[in-house]
């Protein structure tokens, strides 16, 4: 049955193979030159204070190149899309063809029971999923290393400084795609058992992964584990945004982008608060005066009436805790459906 | 002798239809059995039952004994060619043999590239290439290389042209021949099952109408013409399954074991054809009632 499976699955693996083997090809060819770059950028060794400086420089110059951005983004939109193309190619027509060519006559009346055809063809498959994306996986995650190490040193102000906890980065690395992939392609076969038919199939299973993957990231992720709370004086902010409105800025919106003391932590949200821990947005009348609101002076005032920084967060030691659960979750979506396939073809023969 | 197929109360239930209902069967071992029934009787239904494709809603079903599919060694023992004789269209011919030979432990390789050489079929041809004829003589050879002790075959040659029909047949006699395995075999086709079929089947809105051994069966039905009467004037031992009645004169036809001695009918033999259509154009449960009440009238 394994032969049968891996004889069915030929033309589905050649084109998983060139497919991977281009993405190869263009990686290899331009990581030595991005690593030369970063070699060559002085962020290893750099003193801590120059650190940041560095790396962002190092951030600017690969952005402005024009390739590497490309690259990078091509490589993260490859691993988000390949669980879902493999539901839609590998999954869906899985059991629905057979259906629907009335090829399940011929192949269960073999001397092999349906259960058993059914286990080959999802482990087999399963497994090449898994096998496929994680591969990209860490292909990219080869080729973009020097740009991680230079976001976790601090660099900014582009695109590409996106943090391990950004959804397109956490998405992608690690091993969250094995449980996106396993995910996809069980999604795909049950709604092929389902619907029997390939391309209506196909469609639900796009548009459910679509659903799921965009809801992840939105309201999943962040509740996996409770955040923590820190509430931190307005002068320590590093990266800010801080929206003033009304007369003289009679009121104002301050946000974190990151915790002092808390490097690569994920921040869920952010707010100032008064002396009681109350959310504020009313700016104290005494720092509505023209010079104050404009000026450097405007924290330290702030500070001075009792308003802080209250920031909730993830920290970036959760970072693999993380990686496990979100991956733990959809591995377990996949079994569930697997297994509902196995009670949908044994009970309810066609 | 054991029966291959056994079923009774078998039903299949596809949300509101039922596609078959309260039906009762056994099939001798040893035979080639036509079922024959119009469309929508129930027969591919049955099969699909039989080959454990289909899971009944309600009654049982063994075939050589077992609950259909029950494992990997009773599906061995049950070969299957499903209407329209599908096979898998990118797969060459000789992947299929593969197949076979992967999915089945007494899988006979010489009996499955022998009959492929007969056959002319190119090995290295994909599946879907090959004409309507050669594919249902793939799915044949599949399915007798498995080496089963029941074939089962749903309308295998309904959509093929004359002469591949023959061949398939042909083919299919001479496995049976040297084999000795007992077949189902279903069509709409009488002539088909003249050729091939030692005993029949005849099922219509799932239940069966008639089953027993083909000569037995047209030896003792008989077509009855003469002067009008009444049927329920035939002696006990006789009868009707269709008639048909003029001003003077009634045709009947009757089965009965014993010789039909009243000279004012003229008797004819009848053929599988007719016995078919008789029972398939009787109705059914009330058709005793039916004949009581023309009794009366006439």
């Amino acid at each position: 049955m394994i032969r049968l499976s891996l004889l069915q699955f030929r033309a589905q693996a050649i084109t998983a193979l060139a497919a991977m083997a281009a993405f190869a090809i263009l990686l290899a060819a331009t990581g030595p030159h991005l690593a030369s770059l970063y070699a060559a950028s002085g962020i290893s060794g750099c003193q801590p204070a120059s650190c940041a400086h560095l790396a962002s420089n190092f951030l600017q110059q690969l952005y402005a190149a024009g390739t590497y951005w490309m690259l990078y983004l091509l490589g993260v939109m490859l691993i988000l899309v390949a669980p879902a193309v493999i539901g839609l190619f590998w999954g869906a027509p899985l059991i629905a063809r057979e259906l629907e060519t009335g090829t399940s006559a011929l192949a269960w009346t073999q001397s092999v029971t349906r259960t058993r055809w059914l286990t080959v063809k999802l482990g087999v498959g399963g497994l090449a999923a898994m096998a496929v994306t994680e591969g990209l996986s860490l292909m990219q995650a080869w080729w973009a290393a020097p740009i991680g190490r230079a976001v976790g040193h601090g660099g900014g102000g582009n695109y590409l400084a996106m943090g391990r906890f950004s959804s397109l980065v956490f998405a992608t690395h690690g091993i969250t795609p094995l449980g996106y992939a396993a995910f996809g392609f069980a999604l795909g076969a049950t709604a092929g058992a389902l619907i029997r038919r390939a391309v209506p199939a196909m469609a639900v299973t796009l548009a459910i992964f679509a659903v799921i993957q965009i809801a992840t990231p939105l309201w999943i992720r962040p509740n996996l584990f409770p955040p923590r709370r820190a509430v931190v004086a307005v002068t320590s902010l590093g990266s800010i945004s801080l929206q003033q409105g009304g007369l003289d800025g009679s009121h104002f919106n301050l946000g974190a982008e990151d915790l002092p003391g808390q490097p690569g932590a994920w921040l869920l949200s952010s707010g100032a608060v008064n002396a009681a821990g109350q959310p504020v947005h009313t700016t104290p009348a005494a720092c509505t005066t023209p010079s104050v609101v404009n000026g450097p002076g405007f924290f330290p005032c702030l500070a001075r009436h009792g308003i802080r920084e209250a920031i909730s967060y993830q920290p970036a030691s959760r970072y693999w805790a993380f990686q496990w659960a979100e991956t733990a979750i959809y591995l377990a979506l996949a079994v569930a459906l697997a297994g509902y396939c196995f009670l949908r073809l044994n009970r309810r023969r066609t | 002798m054991s029966d291959v197929i056994q079923a009774s109360g078998l039903g299949k239930q596809y949300r509101r239809t039922w596609a078959l209902r309260d039906c009762a069967l056994a099939v001798p071992e040893g035979r080639v059995v036509g079922l024959v029934g119009p469309n929508g009787a129930g027969k591919t239904t049955l099969l699909r039952l039989a080959a454990g494709l289909l899971a009944p809603t309600c009654g049982t079903i063994t075939v050589l004994g077992e609950r259909p599919a029950a494992g990997p060694a009773q599906l061995a023992r049950v070969g299957f060619v499903a209407q329209d004789t599908p096979v898998y269209v990118r797969m060459t011919v000789a992947e299929h043999l593969r197949l076979g030979a992967w999915l089945n432990p007494g899988w006979d390789n010489d009996l499955a590239r022998q009959r492929i050489a007969q056959l002319g079929l190119d090995p290295k041809r994909r599946a879907g290439a090959l004409s309507g004829g050669q594919r249902a003589q793939l799915a044949l050879t599949l399915a007798l290389a498995k080496r089963p002790a029941l074939l089962i075959l749903d309308e295998p040659v309904a959509s093929l042209d004359p002469l591949a029909r023959r061949e398939f047949l042909q083919g299919l006699m001479e496995a049976v021949a040297e084999h000795g395995l007992s077949v189902v075999l279903s069509s709409h086709l009488v002539a088909d099952l003249e050729r091939v079929c030692d005993y029949l089947v005849v099922l219509v809105a799932s239940r069966v109408r008639v089953a027993g051994e083909v000569s037995p069966l047209l030896a003792s039905h008989h077509r009855l013409s003469g002067p009008r009467r009444a049927p329920g004037t035939l002696p006990a031992g006789q009868e009707v399954i269709t008639e048909s009645h003029t001003d003077k004169q009634s045709n009947l036809l009757i089965r009965t074991n014993e010789p039909v001695l009243d000279p004012a009918w003229t008797v004819k033999p009848v053929s599988l054809e007719d016995l078919v259509l008789a029972y398939m154009s009787r109705t059914g449960d009330d058709a005793p009632a039916r004949r009581q009440q023309l009794g009366v009238v006439s």
